[in-house]
């Protein structure tokens, strides 16, 4: 194999695709806690993008100031949705069927009801063009660095927290008990909004390395979202480590087959393939009913 | 026939009502009854309606209309369906969260070929060069034709949908998506039954895409977009998943509301048309989904009344 | 009870032989059955503590349970000349058509199904459960209210045409659909509980016809009373093996039954 399209792969493609790794710890996080598919999710993202573009051209901030505000408020509107949507829907004993059309309903209002607070067009970051650095001979721009970094930083340290800290220990007794888990003193609602928080957090974050890579456009998250679905599915909910694994993978195949086939959907395409026919194989597993 | 009341505006609504409601009564077989949730509505409709388009342009036929139409929109039907075995076979064992990823991985490969592939699509920029298959005078009578065609379809799928629920398949179907590992247990082969639903209704949604096709004469792949499967999801989720009525009167009180009330009675300011009123669309359709699933979860008509249907079939 | 027993060993029956089952969960070990063949005679009884993976190995038997190891072969007339057919490597749903039937210990129904649907769904044939065909309901009916009747009368359903709504109606019910599959085997995992004793009765005298007429039935029972009185064999299980097997009266007065059974008092 040619070690220049390896090194190529391998750093583009970390560098391009480290939002889609933070897009999707976000979601694992929320999706082990829910045990659903949140559907609105990638609203947090493209709000995130919105607010970053809003804060930066409405203050006149450079980029590297609004990122981390840009995805506290994303995380602020993921606990609303919860506060709002979410809660009152498992309080009316929502089935889980319904419970994901609900959650596309909430994604088509988000999507489209954010256009009459920031306004039809496509929008801009206003930032200078970045400085190109070398890595390994390769050319990347300082924003997708500061995402890749941002991105392993954010991961170790939501990796440490949720599988090692014991507030993470309480975060997986809730998941998987909820009524063990208060009566071994844990407080559901806090530590649910913590989540709620955190996968708003790194989903807005997410949208804002999108939004200041491209444009800003309210299909923004959308765009990512079968993506960020798959990751999540196949790297499996179960650990996070499996998700940045999938994340990180997923990236640089894109980025290798897009180099070699000179057409970006194609890789979508064959991802898209190959995902699901991995979750068909591992599917076996529905045979085992179990109640019968 | 005096048609002067029937403008272009509402022949297009009416339109969209019919196919949308189409959609929505082959949607209430899959997710309604079978509970199989299929956000990949768009891929099969689209891919009937491409496979139409591309046969009837691309190739060199000898054969005039309307054989030329009935064989292309014949191959629109059958592409769908197989399509539909294809994805159908995938999903049948799959979980609800599988079937999401995998009806919707199917809607955006069929969006990316779509736009890939656009010596043979048009891709993005679109494709013409479609005709009516009989010229029956103007292009307002040509489209009253079909509109009336396409009612006489979409009637005809009411009437199927309504005969399902008053015969054993439709009780089959109810009873998969109610509980589906206890019909297994009664010896009912539900992956196949699931399987078989799946693609007969993926070609329903292709022919539909077909008659798309044919009224439009022009094929473009901002029409692949997710907003057709939340039309048709919003229609069965408002008027009722559990009624054979459902669909209809839910796809009457949301795109008829907008697409014919709104877009055409209501005296607005000309300018919202172009994109206030669209956003306020979809808008609206999200909240509905919400709000219909908080408070009313089986729709404007309520729940299924097996009860009473079957005093109605088999009392004395 | 000799002559019963001479008329009965002319009927053929069917067998369950099961072969080194193993299933654990989370590590547990659950059930753990080296050699046990059920249905020689015609109605078993299955007994145990809570606990003890009996109705986990009726889930094994009817493969919608996954065994870890071993093998559950069906023996379709008992005899040796048989080619078994084995049940733990089977689809679930071609269970029924080898006539290998199970209730439900717990309570399973279609919530959106009226009685009469349920009792029609167990009865029609997959050629009517076709999507064209459309128009073959009163077809069905006519072919199969009868029998339905007969059960709908027998058990007292308030309101055939309704939902079955107390928990002992939806219990009976299930039992009914099973009975309407006219299984060659058939477990029944608690059949009776929650139900009123004039309704056990009825249902106890159900489970003897079939048996009489050829149909191997095992029963897992908490009510001992119906246990003693039907069955021709009963298994004793516990921690998952089958412990002891006897006819009703040795079982009753066996000291580790009583024990760990019947001493501690019926779970």
């Amino acid at each position: 194999m040619d070690l220049e399209f390896l090194k190529e792969s391998i750093v583009i493609g970390l560098a391009e695709h480290a939002p889609l790794v933070l897009a999707a710890i976000g979601f694992a996080l929320l999706y082990r806690l829910t045990g659903l598919i949140n559907v609105a999710y990638s609203e947090t993202v493209t709000l995130g993008a919105y607010f970053g573009m809003w804060l930066n051209t409405t203050f006149s901030l450079n980029f590297y100031t609004v990122l981390v505000p840009a995805g506290l408020l994303a995380g602020l509107v993921s606990v609303g949705t919860y506060f709002a949507i979410f809660r009152p829907a498992k309080r009316r004993n929502v089935g889980a069927l319904e419970l994901i059309i609900m959650s596309f309903g909430l994604s088509i209002f988000l999507r489209h009801g954010l256009q009459f607070v920031f306004g039809y067009p496509v929008r801009f970051y206003d930032v200078p063009p970045p400085t190109s650095i070398k890595v390994l001979g390769v050319g990347v721009s300082s924003f997708r660095l500061l995402a890749v970094a941002s991105v392993a930083a954010l991961a170790l340290a939501l990796y440490w927290f949720i599988q090692r800290s014991s507030f993470g220990l309480q975060i997986r007794a809730l998941a998987s008990d909820e009524d063990l888990a208060r009566a071994s003193g844990i407080r559901p609602l806090v530590v649910t909004v913590l989540i709620w928080f955190i996968a708003g957090v790194a989903g807005g974050m997410a949208g804002a390395f999108y939004g200041v890579g491209s444009n800003v456009a309210p299909l923004l998250g959308w765009r990512q979202f079968l993506l960020i679905l798959l990751v999540v599915l196949v790297g499996g909910a179960k650990n996070l480590g499996g998700v940045i694994i999938a994340g990180v993978g997923t990236g640089i195949a894109l980025t290798a087959m897009t180099l070699q086939l000179g057409q970006v959907l194609y890789g979508d395409l064959i991802l898209i393939t190959a995902f699901i026919i991995i979750l068909k194989v591992r599917g076996r597993r529905m045979a085992e009913t179990g109640k019968v | 026939m005096n048609l002067d009341w029937l403008d272009a505006f509402l022949i297009s609504g009416l339109f969209d009502i019919a196919m949308v409601t189409g959609l929505a009564l082959l949607l209430h077989l899959q997710l309604g009854l079978a509970r199989i949730a299929n956000f990949g509505v768009v891929g099969f409709w689209g891919l009937g309606m491409y496979t139409y388009g591309v046969l009837y342009i691309q190739v060199d036929w000898t054969i005039a209309d309307p054989w030329r139409f009935l064989i292309c929109a014949a191959a629109g039907t059958i592409v769908a369906g197989l399509a539909g075995l294809l994805v159908g076979w995938l999903i049948a064992d799959l979980d609800d969260d599988g079937v999401l990823v995998g009806t919707l991985g199917f809607a955006t490969a069929v969006f990316i070929l779509a736009t890939t592939e656009q010596d043979l699509t048009g891709g993005a920029i679109g494709m013409g060069g479609l005709r009516f298959p009989f010229d029956v005078g103007s292009t307002k009578a040509n489209e009253s034709l079909w509109l009336l065609i396409l009612v006489l379809l979409v009637a005809a799928i009411l009437f199927y949908v309504a005969r399902v629920h008053r015969s054993p398949y439709g009780r089959l179907l109810v009873a998969l998506g109610d509980n589906e590992p206890l019909a297994r247990s009664l010896g009912k082969a539900t992956f196949r039954v699931k399987l078989g639903q799946f693609a007969l209704g993926s070609a329903g949604m292709g022919l539909l895409g077909v008659m798309f096709g044919v009224m439009e004469r022009f094929l473009e792949t901002s029409n692949l977009g997710i907003n057709l499967t939340l039309a048709a999801i919003v229609g069965l989720v408002v008027g009722g998943t559990a009624r054979v009525w459902g669909p209809l009167v839910g796809v009457l009180f949301t795109v008829g509301l907008f697409d014919i009330v709104i877009q055409s009675y209501l005296p607005l300011p000309r300018s919202w048309y172009n994109q206030a009123i669209p956003v306020l669309r979809e808008m609206a359709f999200g909240a509905a989904l919400i709000i219909v699933l908080l408070y009313r979860p089986f729709g404007i008509l309520g729940d299924m009344r097996r009860d009473k249907l079957m005093r109605r079939i088999h009392g004395d | 009870m000799v002559t019963e027993r001479s008329e009965v060993a002319t009927v053929t029956r069917p067998r369950i032989h099961i072969h080194g089952a193993r299933k654990s969960f989370s590590e547990r070990v659950v059930v753990d059955i080296d050699d046990l063949i059920l249905g020689e005679h015609p109605i078993e009884g299955l007994i145990g503590p809570n606990g003890a993976g009996k109705t986990t190995l009726m889930r094994m038997i009817m493969h919608s349970t996954s065994l870890d190891e071993g093998k559950i072969s069906l023996l379709p007339t008992g005899s040796k000349d048989d080619v078994p057919v084995v049940l733990s490597s089977m689809h679930p749903h071609k269970m029924a058509k080898h006539g290998v039937v199970k209730s439900n210990q717990v309570i399973m129904d279609f919530e959106k199904l009226t009685i009469w649907d349920s009792l029609l769904l167990s009865l029609t044939e997959a050629r009517y459960e076709q999507p064209q065909r459309i128009f073959s309901e009163s077809e069905v009916f006519a072919e199969h209210a009868d029998e339905a009747r007969k059960y709908l009368d027998l058990f007292e359903f308030a309101d055939p045409f309704g939902h079955a709504e107390s928990a002992g109606e939806k219990k009976l019910l299930d039992i009914v659909r099973c009975l309407l599959l006219k299984p060659r085997f058939l477990l029944l995992d608690e059949p009776t509980a929650g139900l009123p004793d004039e309704l056990t009765e009825r249902v106890m005298q159900v489970i003897r016809d079939l048996a009489a007429t050829g149909t191997a039935v095992v029963i897992v029972e908490h009510d001992l009373n119906v246990i003693w009185n039907l069955s021709d064999k009963v298994h004793f299980m516990a921690e998952g093996s089958v412990i002891l097997g006897g006819d009703p009266q040795e079982i009753r007065e066996h000291s580790t039954v009583i024990a760990k059974y019947l001493g501690e008092g019926h779970v």
